[in-house]
């Protein structure tokens, strides 16, 4: 039996629940962990990739395979995640632990970790949509034209994005990112 | 066309800093830039240092199974009613399965290929076309009404 994603989407919009199941628990680490990295919760990260699925769910008789389901499944999460930014409160950047290796250390480790505690803190300042722009060009190996379909925007928009992003990470980060111990 | 640093700086921004992945309209004139200019050479050091930066930081670790889980069960209870749209109705009429009721179908479908054929064949025949003399040879005696008694009328 065919189990390609655009199978199963085949089956789910038929109603077929055990390939929503199958389908559900192919995506959802990924789903996860994106909408984690945009929102830096992970309880609403679990939210956000249960509401996505079912979505999946609701909408499967009316999608239609015009691009892989992946890039259509990251679209509805980054789209849901942006949804939750517009609507709730900048999330405490302490309560984001799960980003940063909580691991205690000193020295060169301790560097380290304060790096990204700055890193984190400015990411987490970043508009929504940069934010989103930059965590799919880097997290997910994205082009900019890809970033463009996820975010139903130009390529030129996302340029902008990613401009404006990496400008607001260079004033936050001075000094940070010219040591050179990469 | 020379391309400025600002130019420079944007590209880094709104590419990255792996000349692979720049424009190939910008490409030469950055690559100019890069061996005329130390500054830009700077500036492209410190893009590569950020890109590593936040590839590492932004990095997406898949959820581990205990979320997996919870996010499954959660899905486990009564899905919502699916959206369906009218042109889809005649699919899902396709769709249908009628495997267990065949032998049925195919015997409805038999019955009324017969009533057809019947109806096509028999009780439809002009009357111009029936063997007349057969049909006065007979007895229609019984066929043929009596006056009624209080009109007088008859056939």
């Amino acid at each position: 039996m065919d189990d390609s994603d655009e199978a199963l989407m085949a089956r789910i919009a038929r109603g077929d629940e055990p390939a929503f199941r199958t389908l559900s628990r192919r995506h959802l680490p990924a789903a996860i962990g994106l909408a984690r990295r945009i929102l830096g919760n992970a309880a609403d990260a679990e939210d956000v990739a249960q509401e996505a699925m079912l979505r999946v769910w609701t909408h499967a008789p009316r999608w239609q395979p015009l691009a892989a389901f992946k890039t259509w499944l990251t679209r509805v999460v980054v789209n849901l995640c942006l949804d939750r930014k517009r609507r709730a409160a900048w999330v405490d950047l302490d309560k984001a632990g799960e980003i940063v290796d909580p691991t205690p250390g000193a020295g060169e480790q301790a560097e380290a970790d304060e790096r990204e505690r700055l890193l984190t803190a400015a990411i987490d300042k970043l508009p929504a949509r940069q934010r989103t722009a930059i965590v799919l060009t880097y997290s997910e190996g994205m082009t900019n034209a890809q970033v463009a379909e996820v975010l139903d925007t130009s390529v030129s928009a996302v340029e902008t994005l990613l401009i404006r992003g990496k400008q607001n990470l260079r004033r936050a980060l001075a000094g940070v990112i010219d040591n050179k111990d990469e | 066309m020379v391309m400025s640093r600002e130019q420079f700086q944007d590209l880094l921004d709104g590419y990255g800093a792996d000349p692979t992945h720049w424009p190939e309209s910008e490409r030469a004139k950055a690559e100019r830039l890069l061996d005329s200019d130390a500054e830009a050479r700077a500036m492209l050091a410190a893009g590569r240092r950020l890109d590593a930066l936040l590839e590492r930081h932004t990095r997406v670790t898949q959820a581990d199974d205990d979320a997996v889980g919870r996010v499954v069960k959660r899905l486990a209870g009564p899905l919502p009613r699916q959206q369906m749209t009218f042109w889809r109705w005649p699919t899902v009429l396709l769709d249908w399965e009628f495997s267990p009721a065949w032998p049925r179908v195919a015997a409805l479908a038999c019955c009324a290929a017969l009533g057809f054929y019947v109806g096509i064949a028999g009780l439809d025949r002009p009357l111009d076309r029936l063997n007349q003399s057969s049909i006065m040879s007979r007895d229609i005696s019984s066929v043929v009404f009596e006056p009624e008694g209080l009109t007088g009328a008859g056939p």
